[in-house]
């Protein structure tokens, strides 16, 4: 293969964002009996205001087959962010394919967490997924029949196992939860309900 | 203003980044007078100038050949570029007032990067970061 002309730009370039982590995905491009390589490069505010207009390249995005790049650790601040991709085969690059307009962290979706919860004796436990610094907990819970009284905790660091509180033989108690995010100000919608029953009777 | 970010990322490149400063004997941001002189006042318009400092005159000085440094610094630019602009709202709502100490000290810091060649100016003040997050953290 020839020259850069011949070898077109990756396609369908897109950033899939979840719960703070970021992927760059494109279009493969296939070339018929050749293994063709890619490679990506990030540029943010700084780098375009500040800094001629310069790219930064990702190393391990680079030259790589996978057609799958994690921008996570790069991707900083609130500031927009563009993404670029293009391909290579032996001494033959493509033209940049970019991804269109920018993208800022802002713009994760934030999905409810996926909580267990427990009933241990008599005390309410909820088992929390680690999200990873950045992700807060805010957990409601209260006793099945009294909604009106929702009682609810913060959990600011990561931690598996939360105590929300002694239950009363024999009572049903129900927990949900969401995720914040303080770096972008936002939080997820809450998870499903999970209700639990405390050992014992309520006879008693 | 979170620092953590900015924190993680100089920290993972610290070691680097201050083995290429050869005058330890010297300091940008603490001579003559430390920043924890300053008055509480003057903290916010002194902590808008030195952000600016290092987005206009600090990072893009340190370009290296190691692409994970280079990686680090525009995280922390990128980051210091969106905690710029927290402080500006700060600015636009007149509650960041620059004091003549602080607009004094800022003088000094520009005199003493000026005082060293550019490079060996930007990898210092670069390698000093932890000095204006230690200090910006104590006086939350």
């Amino acid at each position: 293969l020839g020259g850069d002309a011949l070898l077109p730009a990756p396609q369908s370039i897109s950033i899939l964002s979840t719960n703070m982590k970021h992927f760059l995905t494109w279009s493969p491009v296939i070339i018929q009996g050749a293994t063709v390589r890619y490679s990506v490069e990030f540029q943010g505010e700084y780098e375009r205001e500040h800094a001629a207009g310069s790219w930064i390249p990702i190393p391990e995005c680079s030259l790589t087959t996978a057609t799958l790049c994690n921008l996570t650790q790069d991707i900083s601040g609130s500031v927009p962010y563009r993404l670029r991709v293009r391909a290579q085969l032996g001494t033959a690059s493509s033209p940049w394919g970019t991804a269109e307009g920018f993208f800022t962290r802002a713009m994760t979706s934030l999905t409810p967490p996926l909580l267990r919860v427990l009933a241990h004796g008599h005390h309410l436990l909820v088992e929390l997924p680690d999200m990873g610094p950045s992700f807060q907990f805010r957990v409601l819970y209260w006793r099945k029949g009294q909604e009106s009284r929702v009682q609810q905790k913060v959990l600011r660091e990561v931690s598996s196992v939360l105590h929300l509180g002694s239950m009363e033989a024999g009572a049903e108690y129900c927990v949900k939860a969401q995720t914040h995010v303080q770096a972008i100000n936002r939080s997820s919608s809450f998870s499903p309900t999970q209700c639990v029953r405390a050992q014992g009777d309520t006879s008693l | 203003l979170s620092t953590a970010e900015i924190r993680a990322g100089f920290t993972a490149i610290k070691a680097k980044i201050q083995s290429r400063d050869p005058i330890r004997s010297l300091s940008i941001l603490n001579h003559p007078q430390s920043l924890h002189k300053v008055k509480s006042s003057d903290r916010c318009c002194i902590t808008h100038q030195l952000f600016t400092f290092y987005v206009d005159k600090v990072f893009k000085h340190c370009r290296t050949e190691d692409s994970f440094v280079n990686r680090k610094i525009s995280s922390i630019a990128n980051s210091f570029l969106s905690a710029r602009r927290k402080l500006g709202q700060c600015r636009e709502q007149n509650n960041c007032v620059c004091g003549e100490e602080s607009t004094e000290k800022f003088k000094q810091i520009l005199a003493n990067y000026e005082g060293l060649n550019v490079t060996s100016a930007a990898m210092k003040s670069l390698g000093e970061l932890d000095i204006l997050l230690d200090w910006m953290e104590k006086s939350r």
